[in-house]
């Protein structure tokens, strides 16, 4: 069993610092995070056989804590869409405490919503890329797979913060304050008012839509203020991060060349058939049709790429003026099955995470909690949607909504 | 019908940044092959590129050294293209958002009437790598060197206000000047630290439309440039009197040949803006801070040089072509020695000699000091001007003071009266018809005699002292 989830373990002792503060804490991977010495090939054969030769500056601060990082679990090819729920199984058997992947999606609020743990996705800039393999370089970000909150917090509160090595992220202290993870559930600050967002409602279905309504009226019951949140554009989300993500994916998997790691075809007679011939060989049939995709819009509708950019800041402003004075927005996340040698389409993946694109286009913290909004067959998560870089916030505010419902 | 060629030029210039643009490897691309490299500038996955401050300074001091208007936000773009020198797909350039734009060099027409080339936009842009292509036994292979990979470059585009071969050249040369100045790169063409691609298109004289370019790379030296242009001029005119369409491509100059070659069609890559490098907000006060580094600048000194020493305009300006040979030059008259005097010793006996040896200012081991020396003798009438070029050739040679050498070899000028009165007695006993021809009234036989005195004193004796004593001895 184990060795089908995990595709690589680490056989060296466990160099974890026991007293460290992750020292009770055993994490797997993702195998697009590097780690010094590890195979990271990312899904993809385009990475086949290429050894890290640093770590990421997030495995080097895990490291530093203590923590015991087990393996690498199986991935979908350099992070697009899901592999299946492997993740929450790795966490389901008890052999980790904590999974760690690549939201560019929703992906970690997607697995934890299949198996019935929790998923996080911290503020975009917070936690460090350097070393992290990605596609969609403005919308992807660490993500944490974890049965508790407590187990996210003190992840998050190792990894998070400045890193000289990654320039994308804010400079934290002029004007806002890197998120403090270490006495979140210590708050006694009462929670104000969450919202819920007319348009996400409006495409429920009928039995989502109790299941909603339920967990909404028991919050109300609890004491908790709900209010009604606009958010215009909601419905072209998916639209935005498709047009962008494919054309970020399509840039960033440009360097996949087979020429200094991973396959290399054997049929080619000069160079310009050896790139066309190896990255034929060696990307999966989605991804392919997503980097042609990105390709389409770079070369020959760049006009809309760029309205998809406005709309993106557009998007941005309108979750922005939606949480004014909220502490939260919720919102369903559903799961759909989802089966990776099937579902070849953009399309598919699309579908499959169309509650979640929100906030990897706006850069906002969410998390999805389990089993809380129920009416017969219908299981949802349910999402929460934060501040920017109230990350700590969002997580106390997590912990008193379970508590309430 | 005439024609008039419209010239526009592309100039990428290397910045002498100590480190590459968006990693902390030196800036060597000269070094042994692929020994400047990371995983950054290697683009291995998982890498961020990291901007370097330095880089964003240097542009900054020679867009303001070129009289642009630096952006107040700036943003890099990704200009995608595949090829064995850019394995990551992409190369980071400002395409959308260029650091700055507008901005303007004078040059001297043909007339010799002032000219203001304008340019359109100056932004940053990373080197790419090197490709060697070799042969391993008979089978041709291509290597690559990433040493020159992520090395920082800006890159200058200019309005197509130049309108024939000189135009272009005496562009290349003040442009040349003015980043020179600001110390942040060494624009040499011969060296690959400048290149430049010229866009060049006819119409009809007078005439205000922009017709098809082409486009021509490959010239490595300003000379290459003016030749490369005047040929595709002839090459187009030709065309176009035989009614040949004029098609948008790229030629390559053929220095051998001294033609250009069709090369390819011309390629645009789509540009999109990166999502990782961050954009570049640039506030009043830091653009103020950069302003005063900026060092006093060629048409500035010109003035000054003009107005404190009272250089004339062309002394002036030769004494300020370089901003190592201008700073030479002060520190000599700050010496003591007179400036008209400095400037034309300086322009027609310490250059050439110079450069003949292979040196530099910085590095000659003439210093502004011995120079200065040297010139006060002058000026002393210790020694006469046939000595000091002899002095200044040891003064290469030997690590002794102009005095030493003087005094060593004997270069000391001889105007004791005594001493050169012999020589006169002498010259006149030995040129009787000379001596008879001035006394008749011919003024000009003093010269005569002055030289053959000269030349029994071996090029010693004060010419005016000698002249003097002639007069006087010839009543």
């Amino acid at each position: 069993m184990q060795e089908k989830l995990f595709t690589y373990m680490d056989s060296s002792p466990s160099t974890g610092l026991n007293d460290g503060l992750l020292g009770e804490i055993s994490i797997a991977i993702q195998p697009n995070m590097s780690v010094r010495g590890w195979p990271i090939e990312a899904g993809s054969r385009a990475l086949e056989g290429f050894t890290a030769i640093y770590d990421a500056t997030v495995i080097k601060r895990l490291k530093q804590a203590g923590a015991n990082i087990k393996g690498s679990i199986c991935m979908s090819e350099l992070g697009f869409g899901l592999a299946g729920d492997t993740g929450a199984m790795v966490l389901n058997t008890g052999e980790v405490d904590s999974v760690l992947i690549t939201d560019t999606m929703g992906e970690a609020r997607m697995a934890a919503c299949m198996a019935g743990v929790i998923g996080f996705k911290p503020s975009y800039g917070i936690v460090s890329r350097f070393g992290l393999i990605g596609l969609v370089p403005s919308m992807e970000c660490f993500g944490i797979l974890a049965k508790n909150l407590d187990d996210i917090a003190k992840v998050m509160s190792v990894v998070v913060g400045n890193d000289s090595r990654d320039l994308s992220m804010p400079e934290f202290g002029s004007g806002f304050e890197i998120p403090n993870f270490s006495q979140v559930f210590e708050t006694d600050e009462p929670i104000r008012t969450c919202g819920i967002i007319k348009e996400c409602l409006e495409i429920l279905e009928k039995d989502e839509s109790r299941a909603f309504d339920a967990v909404i009226s028991r919050l109300v019951k609890s004491g908790l203020q709900i209010q009604e949140a606009r958010l215009k554009d909601f419905d072209l989300d998916r639209i935005v991060h498709n047009v962008i993500g494919s054309v970020e994916a399509s840039s960033s998997a440009g360097k996949y060349d087979g020429v200094r790691y991973g396959h290399r075809t054997n049929t080619a007679k000069n160079w310009n058939e050896m790139y066309m011939n190896s990255r034929a060989e060696s990307f999966g049939l989605l991804v392919k049709n997503y980097l042609f995709q990105g390709a389409y819009f770079q070369y020959e509708n760049y006009d809309a790429f760029i309205d998809a950019a406005r709309i993106r800041t557009r998007l941005l402003a309108q979750t922005e003026a939606a949480l004014e004075g909220l502490d939260v927005l919720m919102l369903p996340t559903r799961h759909a099955a989802f089966d990776p040698f099937s579902a070849c389409t953009i399309n598919t993946v699309y579908d499959v995470f169309s509650w979640t694109l929100l906030s990897n286009i706006t850069g906002h913290p969410a998390i999805t909690l389990p089993g809380m909004v129920t009416f017969g067959d219908v299981d949802l998560g349910l999402q929460l949607i934060g501040s920017r870089f109230q990350d700590a916030r969002l997580l106390s505010t997590a912990d008193r909504l379970i508590d309430l419902a | 019908m005439a024609y008039e060629a419209v010239i526009g030029l592309e100039i990428h210039v290397q910045l002498n940044c100590t480190t590459k643009m968006f990693c902390d490897c030196p800036n060597r691309p000269g070094d042994d092959p692929n020994t400047n490299i990371c995983p950054i500038c290697l683009w291995l996955p998982g890498a961020v590129p990291r901007f370097s401050m330095e880089t964003l300074e240097k542009a900054t001091l020679a867009c303001l050294a070129l009289n642009c208007e630096v952006q107040p936000r700036s943003a890099f773009d990704q200009k995608v293209y595949y090829y064995p020198d850019l394995p990551k797909g992409f190369q980071l350039s400002q395409h959308h958002m260029p650091l700055a734009r507008r901005g303007s060099i004078e040059i001297m027409d043909e007339k010799g009437k002032p000219k203001k080339l304008r340019l359109h936009n100056v932004h940053m842009e990373e080197d790419v790598a090197k490709l060697v292509h070799e042969t391993e036994g008979r089978i041709p292979i291509s290597l690559v060197d990433f040493n020159r990979a992520g090395t920082p470059l800006i890159e200058i585009v200019t309005e197509p206000d130049m309108r024939s071969p000189y135009d272009a050249m005496e562009f290349l040369k003040a442009l040349r000047i003015q980043l020179r100045y600001t110390g942040c790169a060494d624009c040499s063409m011969e060296h690959g630290t400048m290149r430049c691609d010229a866009n060049i298109s006819l119409r009809p004289e007078g005439g205000d439309q922009l017709n098809t370019k082409v486009e021509v790379k490959n010239m490595n030296s300003i000379h290459h440039v003016g030749n490369a242009i005047a040929y595709e001029i002839k090459r187009q005119t030709e065309s176009l009197i035989n009614g040949e369409p004029i098609v948008l491509h790229t030629r390559l100059w053929d220095p051998e040949k001294r033609i250009t070659t069709a090369m390819r069609e011309k390629f645009e890559g789509p540009c999109v803006p990166d999502p990782c490098v961050t954009q570049i907000l640039v506030t009043d006060e830091w653009l103020q801070n950069m302003a005063s580094k900026l060092p006093e600048m060629p048409n500035q000194k010109i003035n000054r040089f003009v107005q404190q020493y009272g250089l004339m305009h062309d002394e002036a300006a030769q004494m300020t072509l370089e901003r190592e040979l201008s700073e030479y030059f002060e520190a000599v008259v700050r010496l003591g020695a007179s400036p008209r005097t400095v400037a034309n010793w300086i322009a027609a006996q310490l250059l050439p000699a110079i450069k003949e040896r292979g040196y530099e200012f910085t590095t000659s081991p003439v210093t502004a000091e011995r120079f200065a020396g040297l010139i006060t003798l002058l000026e002393k009438e210790e020694i006469n001007s046939n000595s000091a070029k002899s002095v200044l050739i040891k003064l290469f040679e030997t690590v002794l003071t102009p005095e030493e050498i003087m005094d060593q070899f004997s270069f000391g000028q001889v105007s004791d009266t005594g001493a050169l009165g012999v020589i006169v007695d002498q010259v006149i006993t030995e040129n009787a018809s000379a001596v008879e021809n001035y006394k008749n009234g011919n003024k000009k036989s003093i010269g005569f005699l002055v030289g053959q005195a000269m030349k029994l004193s071996k090029g010693k004796a004060n010419p005016k002292r000698l002249q003097e004593i002639f007069k006087e001895t010839l009543i």
